[in-house]
């Protein structure tokens, strides 16, 4: 990297990645507005709206009361109507007080209307646990979305990608589940993930929705993941080179559609696969994945699949039990290890 | 060279205590003027501070570390 290069890199944090790609759109389309708990004066309560409403005002950044049926209802009606409303759902984790609004109405208008109908907007939440908020403010739960068809499904690990899907997402005439990892945002008072703050170029850009990236090149297994996980999977991945093992780490991005081709690419050249998922362990991601592998051809396999998932119990407060159940470095290291038997 | 100082965001308290939140550059990068180098925090304000003028930049304080309002955080040679 050369000097100007150098020069030229601008760094920030997912949350000020996802700020900035709203507010390009906010001053590109006078469609695009922003509603939801604490999205106005208080910017967000992970930095997701940090700064919108000082130079969009309250017509176009929108506190709303803890209401969450009546502001997504609110948004979906918007949609109809050709805005671009973006809404936040504060914890993913309370989806079940509004999924008769974001499953019957935002996911199957456009079906139910013979495509006459659009819904362009974007549900944006944040997700995850590892900072001991207990069972009801730590899930992930993209596998419960991403299982119900009409919606797509993003989730962004890095600032770069944060920007470019959110961007993505609102200029998407389909209704976009966009989720943020509370560990990735980079917040002041949370523990930083390295990777947190990262490059995010100025200018707009679209990070394609169902598109797949590898995020590390690998020959000897692959990690398929997503979000945080990535990060602990790159950290893994960089230990293990130094004893010659080298995994691929294909960072899904999208779930809904899933890219099933960038799957089958990678472990069909690695032969070996290790799905690493932050939500519960049944009935979800890793499963899909393994169905997807072994429906195309279960020779491709070297080695039976493993994965790494939160178990079947809920997020734990106490912070030895939280780490004891979440996707950490030490579990994927060793469930990688015995993937290719070192 | 170019001191860059903790910025004074409690100015009822000049000697207070903040911490630096975050670094969006790395100790020896080259810096352009006007570019983001950090957010800081004192209580539960924060603000962000950027380069003065262009050079390579020496962090002197880690982040997560507290420091004192003024205090010299980084140098840009």
């Amino acid at each position: 990297m050369t000097t100007a290069e150098r020069t030229r890199e601008r760094r920030l944090t997912t949350a000020r990645a996802m700020v900035e790609g709203i507010a390009q759109e906010m001053r590109r389309n006078e469609e695009v507005f922003v509603m939801g708990e604490d999205v106005g004066a208080y910017g967000g309560i992970f930095g997701t709206t940090t700064g919108l409403l000082d130079e969009f005002g309250p017509e176009r950044v929108m506190d709303t009361p803890i209401s969450e049926t009546g502001f997504i209802g609110a948004g979906i009606g918007a949609a109809i109507e050709g805005m671009r409303p973006i809404v936040e759902l504060m914890f993913v984790d309370f989806f079940g007080v509004c999924m008769d609004q974001i499953y019957n109405h935002m996911a199957k208008i456009h079906y139910e209307s013979g495509g006459n109908v659009r819904v362009p907007m974007v549900l944006m939440t944040s997700v995850g646990g590892g900072y001991s908020d207990g069972a009801q403010h730590s899930q992930c739960l993209w596998a419960t979305f991403a299982h119900l068809p009409g919606m797509k499904i993003v989730v962004p690990s890095n600032p770069r990608d944060a920007k470019g899907l959110m961007i993505s997402a609102i200029r998407d005439d389909n209704p976009v589940v966009y989720m943020t990892h509370k560990g990735i945002m980079g917040l002041a008072w949370m523990a930083k993930n390295a990777r947190s703050v990262g490059p995010v170029p100025e200018e707009e850009y679209e990070v394609p929705i169902g598109k797949a990236s590898v995020a590390r090149e690998g020959t000897d297994a692959t990690v398929v993941t997503l979000s945080l996980s990535v990060h602990h999977a790159l950290d893994v991945a960089e230990r293990l080179s130094g004893e010659g093992i080298e995994l691929e780490v294909l960072d899904l991005r999208s779930l809904v559609p899933l890219d099933r081709e960038a799957i089958l690419e990678s472990v069909g050249k690695t032969g070996r696969v290790l799905v690493v998922d932050e939500d519960y362990r049944s009935f979800g991601l890793s499963g899909e994945i393994a169905a997807t592998i072994v429906e195309e051809d279960p020779a491709m396999l070297k080695a039976p699949l493993a994965r790494v998932a939160v178990p079947d119990v809920p997020i734990p407060y106490a912070r030895p039990l939280e780490r004891a159940v979440l996707p950490t470095p030490e579990r994927i290291e060793e469930a990688a290890r015995g993937l290719v038997g070192a | 060279m170019i001191e860059v100082r903790f910025p004074l965001l409690n100015e009822s308290e000049p000697d207070a205590e903040g911490v630096l939140a975050t670094w969006f550059v790395g100790d020896g990068e080259e810096v352009g003027e006007g570019q983001l180098l950090c957010e800081v925090q004192v209580e539960k304000t924060s603000e962000d501070v950027h380069a003065e003028g262009a050079g390579t930049i020496r962090l002197a304080v880690s982040e997560g570390e507290v420091v004192r309002q003024g205090e010299v955080i980084a140098r840009i040679e």
